[in-house]
């Protein structure tokens, strides 16, 4: 890399369940309100941008360019061009990586990277069925033709289609999968109810100490992370019946990450251009690695960071010790847990062409501020959200800390970056 | 004694709440025939308005504005209506809103406007002035915040039919030149529907075929609020927080139709032209200024 890449500060919205007080916002709405939040903080308005990456999972036909319309809605100059990019639950730390390595290159100055999703929003769908007799009577020559084409709809064709969380090749969905996972991986409910815990209790300190004051904005009237519960316990949680895995699964509403809306973006500079304008420069991009694996032929569908860290560690020459702090993706607790299995499993992690065991993690590093269980995952955000808060925790420990990211995604996919303080 | 004696002593009715608001919709809607034009001296007044955030988000959907936490100004020009609707309703007034075209209008955001604030609203009725064709009646809006006047709007109608003594003024003439759209508007034929949903505007030239006939127009026509709305969205981030929108309605836009859009900056403002689809002439010609 030619230039040093930085992350000089986040703006998100409350995250909120579906349906919850963000309902009536849109991806575009959401991605507008992050932005505008995030030039306002920075001093950006009317400025252009080298580039604006973002991207929604459930995203609507007409949002084709989801991300350049919600520039255009928002405080940056017109003349700033975007792109949208969909990486399942990555998206937002794939938009990151795009924009730092161009930033890199010399490509661009600076640039912002976000992520948005409405699942009070979602897309619904006509079904195949009609939308192909739909396409034969526009084809039709003629009255009669399109007549008898129409005359092939019946009632079970008019039933929408919404848009299914299901992996298209196992027809599991993703808490199914984990569920797989986690009893291969001996994932207790216990396990499992004490991550959903302390991210709640580690989400509701870091609000009380303000410590997102300068990374979200409040919209619509909601000022802080509508998900929260801070005073969930342990006991309560270990109360709620199993949602996936049947009568004796271990995953439940509280351990699992709840359908979301929200945005988030990250601002990220050369150093250079950070220091130009008098910005802060919270944490260096370093690197960053993208892995899958052969869930149709199953392996785990969310342990594809597993791979992706090893490989990344060996590249950089570093050990779990050396990180500072880790964020891993609380897609679901017990992807937590298997993951950090996995990355102590010498047998599992030669199986994924390692050297040996990437290593245990000491818990007391681990989501520090809370992660996804409790402030809610709307799943294109995430990555942008993970990003300013683990650059600004860095910065705060001091220069030359660091600290890695992991997200797992759809589609048994991977994505893991290593920031450094700056 | 001068005008602004005169508002300070206006008398002001306050409205509780939209009760009662069909009836004077309704008387609001029958023709008064050619009296002398004659408006209520009195103010009206709505206090502690709660914005709905949902009516809000249909609005801005609507209008194809971004759903924020300040809200357009158009929006609150819809919240204060219902009070136009109430005065020209109200037995004194000879002038009523079915007959009378809305042909002019100009509303000022003082600050920007947050979808969580609690408003008062005032209207008022000025004195008719004469006109050709008829009585022009300026309709008056405030919008405050604790004390603190955040919107002022003046919807300027022409009571056609009516009367005024004396000689009649003019509305002012906006400079208007032929050129080619920069974007053309499809409007489809429920859009008068879909924005009387979020407007509470019932006058059924905006929706009905038959009525809009029964007017002289071929077709239903999209309200002229609508349009100015719709024009503002398109500016919407090069907004600055305080600014005036004057909007002169020179043709209504039939649905369903098509409609030319352009704008171009002006020394800190934006002028914006909805026209024909040629671009020949104009349907509302609109001058924001910070």
């Amino acid at each position: 890399m030619n230039h040093n890449v930085v992350v000089v500060g986040g703006n998100r919205t409350p995250f909120a369940k579906a349906g919850g007080p963000l309902r009536e916002a849109s991806n575009h709405d959401l991605l507008t309100a992050a932005l505008d939040g995030l030039v306002a903080r920075h001093g950006l308005a009317g400025v252009r941008l080298g580039e604006v990456a973002g991207g929604a999972v459930l995203k609507h036909s007409k949002d084709f360019n989801l991300t350049r319309e919600a520039v255009l809605s928002s405080a940056l100059s017109p003349l700033t061009p975007a792109c949208d990019l969909q990486q399942a639950c990555a998206t937002g730390l794939e938009t990151t990586m795009y924009i730092a390595n161009k930033i890199a290159l010399g490509q661009l100055d600076a640039g912002i990277a976000a992520g948005v999703d409405s699942t009070s929003d979602a897309p619904i769908a006509v079904s195949d069925g009609l939308r192909r007799i739909l396409l034969a009577a526009q084809a039709a020559k003629t009255p009669a033709a399109r007549l008898k084409a129409l005359a092939r709809i019946r009632p079970s064709h008019l039933a929408p289609q919404a848009p299914s969380v299901a992996e298209p090749r196992t027809g599991l969905s993703m808490g199914e999968h984990q569920a797989l996972t986690g009893a291969r991986w001996s994932v207790t409910r216990e396990e499992q109810d004490e991550i959903a815990a302390e991210s709640h209790r580690k989400l509701a300190a870091a609000w009380q100490e303000g410590f997102f004051d300068d990374l979200v904005t409040p919209y619509l009237g909601l000022a802080k992370d509508a998900i929260l519960r801070p005073d969930t316990t342990v006991e309560k949680l270990s109360a709620l019946r199993p949602v996936f895995g049947g009568p004796e699964g271990t995953m439940t509403a509280g351990n699992s990450t709840a359908l979301s809306d929200g945005a988030a973006a990250v601002l990220l500079a050369s150093e250079t251009w950070a220091k130009e304008r008098g910005l802060p420069m919270l944490a260096r991009i370093v690197d960053a690695e993208i892995a899958a694996v052969d869930h149709p032929g199953g392996d785990d569908l969310l342990l594809g960071p597993v791979a992706a860290t090893g490989r990344l560690l060996a590249r950089q020459g570093l050990e779990v010790s050396d990180f500072a702090l880790v964020e891993i993706h609380e897609a679901f607790a017990s992807t937590v847990v298997s993951t950090l299995k996995a990355w102590a499993d010498e047998e599992y992690c030669r199986s994924l062409g390692l050297d040996g065991a990437i290593g245990e993690l000491d818990r007391d590093r681990l989501n520090v501020t809370g992660s996804s269980l409790a402030v809610g995952h709307p799943f294109a955000a995430t990555g942008a959200r993970l990003v300013p808060t683990l650059a600004k925790l860095l910065h705060e420990k001091g220069p030359g800390s660091k600290g890695l990211i992991s997200v797992c995604a759809a589609g048994g996919q991977g994505l893991v970056a290593i920031l450094e303080a700056v | 004694m001068g005008a602004d004696t005169e508002a300070t002593a206006r008398r002001e009715v306050r409205v509780t709440d939209a009760s009662g608001l069909r009836t004077a919709f309704v008387r609001a809607m029958m023709p008064a025939g050619r009296a002398p034009a004659r408006v209520p001296s009195h103010s009206l007044v709505l206090e502690h308005v709660v914005q709905d955030p949902a009516r809000l988000a249909a609005y801005d959907r609507v209008c194809g504005f971004t759903l924020r936490d300040s809200v357009p100004p158009t929006w609150l020009h819809v919240l204060a209506f219902p009070l136009h609707v109430r005065l020209l309703g109200a037995q004194d007034s000879t002038v009523r809103l079915v007959g009378a075209v809305h042909v002019r209008n100009t509303m000022t955001l003082h600050r920007p406007v947050g979808v969580g604030e609690a408003l008062r609203i005032e209207v008022h009725a000025e004195a008719p002035r004469p006109h050709v064709k008829g009585a022009l009646v300026d309709l008056v809006g405030a919008i405050s915040v604790h004390d603190e006047t955040v919107w002022t709007g003046v919807s300027t109608y022409l009571a056609q039919g009516s009367h005024v003594a004396g000689d009649p003024v003019d509305l002012p003439r906006d400079h208007f030149e032929p050129g080619t759209p920069q974007g053309l508007w499809r409007l489809k034929g429920d859009l008068g529907k879909r924005y009387k949903a979020v407007s509470g505007d019932p006058n059924p030239i905006h929706t009905s075929r038959v009525m809009a006939r029964a007017f002289g127009f071929p077709r239903p026509l999209i309200h002229g609020m609508w349009t100015h709305a719709h024009a503002l969205a398109q500016l919407e981030s090069r907004l600055p927080d305080a600014y005036t929108a004057t909007v002169g309605f020179a043709r209504p836009v039939l649905l369903p139709g098509t409609v030319g859009y352009r704008t171009a900056a002006h020394d800190g403002g934006w002028d914006c032209a909805v026209t024909t689809k040629d671009g020949a002439r104009p349907h509302l010609l609109m001058r924001v200024e910070p």
